[in-house]
């Protein structure tokens, strides 16, 4: 090698090392930022001292009293509602998502275009239009305040079928003739999708299982219009959030933390063990879109 | 008993595209069947309405006698092996031929023989355990073959199942489709764009141009009795030559006057011609490059032509050559006689001289393109 392609070689490695310190260490800034909240949270929830807000982050007295004075208010019903909500609009979620997402990705019908075109404009509508329209509703079915939680559930599915973009094009790019061999081998379409189109899909299943669950569980908006007036329909965000009005505040600020770390404890659990499966199943599905 | 029979079959697709124009075919028990034709000519279409996979816009599809329109392909006892062969990714190739099997809910004892044995047949009782991304692409259009077979069906499709192979593997499984079918014994209909495959397979070959039946006959009888130019060339490697002559009515003979050279016409060929009245006319003239002489020197009634290139095929020589009239011709030339001199003198530029019989001579309309004997 010559001195002056070997001084270049140098030069291009030298620039490479500066220019990817300095993107890590805008990377490191980055994240410190974004952390700082949930480290402060997680700081005050097993700050024992005193139970408001205070001025300083890092406990003098550590303890897990918040934790355990927790357990004593209605948090763990609010627990329960927020999983119950969770959990059911995952599952029928799910369900709607990906047999809607197979329709459109596999069968040919005339209204296919005008209806994918029409759920495409109806969702650049903000969900906050129907708010009062969906509370009457929900008032004159009885599913408001202590009856919230089916409510609730009814509100975070009814439209889930519009969220069908990720998964059809994650099932666009199955081929057709799995489907067509499966037909020709005695397959009726329920059961193509159940055993082949699914065991291939498992990435956008968990994906899509992980969306509805989360969706519901920090949900605070529907729920705070829908389950107010009494404790038994409240969910956490509803639930915790009160309790930083300024009657409160002072006696809750570090169970409001506690309960903060508690909710945020299975999504971070779930995301740690499937976040394979998500990433792969947000890319896979935005290939063909 | 495994019929098939298409009575003015045709595909018009929403967009008022016709895939398909009035397909009427006659298919016998166990007779192997070839579709044959350039892409886009419709075969595959007419496959797969035959199949189920495609509604079929009019005309009707019968399957031993019964009306099958409107049936599901799980419903019309066919099996089918695709281009792409179409094996599930995430099942085993014991689980893949076993499936079809499972649905109908054949005992697993018996779905165990039934899957060894296809297996055994196929040589691929090794791979059993494997996945499909773990086999190479012979040995998984084995497996899609396998599971086709285990259905016992009464018609197995085959849409182009060795496009997808490379050149030597793909002779040898066209020899391993013809042993299959002597073992299987049933009614095959088989889709191909290569024609070379569609002569050695089929009993029948169904040649097919944008949607319509060009020639429907046996691999002899397309090959020598083309009914028209698109036929002619399409059958035949390398392609049949098409030469722009004269047909002159001479008193009660024909013959074909090419450049300067006068090619009489047999008695066959004149009884013909002259029951159809046809006269003296513009035609255009097909020759086969394999019936066609070629000489080093100029000879009574031989034809003067210009090498252009020459492609060494190892046992044989493809010259292209070039008329008087700049019409293009292929020949093929032995080379295991040849001289020093004579491989010498195959260069660019340098004369060679083409002759060939009246009975391998075929006579086209150039307007109709239509053979004006054997049409």
């Amino acid at each position: 090698m010559s001195e002056a392609t070997a001084k270049r070689h140098m030069g291009l490695k030298t620039s490479r090392a500066i220019s990817n310190t300095a993107i890590h260490i805008l990377l490191i800034v980055i994240s410190i930022i974004w952390l700082i909240p949930f480290v402060c949270i997680v700081l005050q929830s097993f700050r024992v001292e005193n139970t408001g807000p205070v001025g300083y982050v890092v406990p003098k007295v550590w303890g897990t009293d918040n934790y355990v004075r927790l357990f004593q208010t209605d948090f763990p019903r609010w627990y329960t509602n927020t999983f119950i909500c969770a959990l059911a609009t995952a599952v029928l979620q799910t369900i709607i998502v990906l047999c809607m997402s197979y329709t459109l990705s596999r069968f040919r019908f005339k209204m296919r275009q005008p209806l994918m075109r029409f759920m495409l404009i109806l969702g650049m509508f903000p969900g906050m239009l129907s708010m009062i329209i969906l509370y009457r509703v929900l008032k004159d079915l009885g599913l408001t305040q202590a009856n919230a939680v089916p409510g609730l559930i009814l509100v975070y599915v009814a439209s889930s079928g519009m969220g069908y973009y990720v998964s059809k094009g994650f099932f666009d790019t199955i081929p057709m003739s799995l489907d067509e061999a499966a037909r020709v081998d005695g397959a009726t379409r329920a059961k193509i999708l159940y055993k082949i189109i699914l065991p291939l899909s498992k990435p956008i299943v968990i994906y899509t299982i992980l969306t509805a669950f989360m969706g519901p569980w920090g949900d605070y908006v529907f729920a705070r219009y829908i389950a107010f007036g009494t404790s038994a329909g409240k969910n956490v965000a509803v639930g915790l959030y009160d309790w930083l009005n300024k009657d409160q505040i002072s006696n809750c600020y570090t169970m409001f933390c506690a309960g903060g770390v508690l909710v945020a404890l299975p999504v971070t659990i779930l995301f740690l063990f499937l976040q394979k499966y998500y990433v792969e199943g947000v890319t896979g599905g935005a290939v063909k879109g | 008993m495994a019929s098939v029979k298409l009575t003015d079959v045709k595909k018009v697709y929403d967009n008022k595209v016709t895939a398909v124009h009035d397909f009427n075919l006659d298919i016998k028990d166990k007779e192997f069947v070839v579709f044959v034709g350039p892409s886009g000519c419709g075969k595959s279409t007419t496959l797969r309405m035959i199949a189920g996979l495609e509604d079929i816009s009019g005309g009707t599809l019968e399957i031993d006698g019964e009306v099958v329109n409107d049936l599901q392909p799980k419903d019309r006892d066919i099996a089918m092996v695709f281009q792409n062969y179409a094996l599930y990714p995430h099942m085993t190739v014991y689980d893949n031929i076993a499936f079809s099997l499972r649905l109908k809910k054949v005992p697993e004892d018996e779905v165990y023989e039934r899957v060894t044995n296809a297996a055994n047949i196929l040589g691929i009782t090794e791979y059993l355990t494997r996945k499909p991304r773990a086999l190479s692409g012979g040995q998984r259009q084995r497996v899609a073959i396998g599971r086709a077979m285990v259905r016992n069906a009464k018609v197995f499709l085959m849409d182009e199942p060795l496009s997808n192979l490379d050149a030597k593997l793909r002779n040898q499984m066209r020899a391993e489709i013809i042993l299959l079918r002597q073992k299987l014994d049933t009614t095959f209909i088989y889709v191909t764009h290569d024609q070379t495959e569609a002569m050695t397979l089929g009993d029948r070959i169904v040649i097919m141009r944008d949607g319509f039946i060009e020639q429907v006959g046996t691999p002899q009888e397309v090959f020598d009795t083309p009914v028209n130019l698109f036929v002619a060339g399409f059958i035949g490697s390398p392609q049949m030559n098409f030469l722009r002559a004269n047909l002159v009515k001479g008193g009660s003979a024909y013959y074909v006057e090419l450049l300067d050279v006068k090619l009489p016409l047999n008695d066959e060929q004149n009884a013909v011609l002259a029951q159809k009245g046809i006269g003296s006319r513009e035609i255009i003239l097909g020759v086969r490059p394999e019936h066609t002489t070629v000489l080093f020197d100029r000879s009574e009634g031989a034809i003067e032509c210009s090498i252009d290139v020459n492609e060494m095929m190892g046992s044989e020589l493809h010259l292209h050559l070039r008329s008087r009239n700049d019409d293009r011709i292929i020949v093929r030339l032995p080379t295991v006689d040849l001289t020093k001199e004579q491989r010498a003198s195959l260069s660019y530029g340098n004369k060679m001289y083409i002759t060939f019989p009246a009975k391998v001579m075929h006579l086209f309309d150039p307007e109709t393109e239509k053979s004006l004997i054997d049409g």
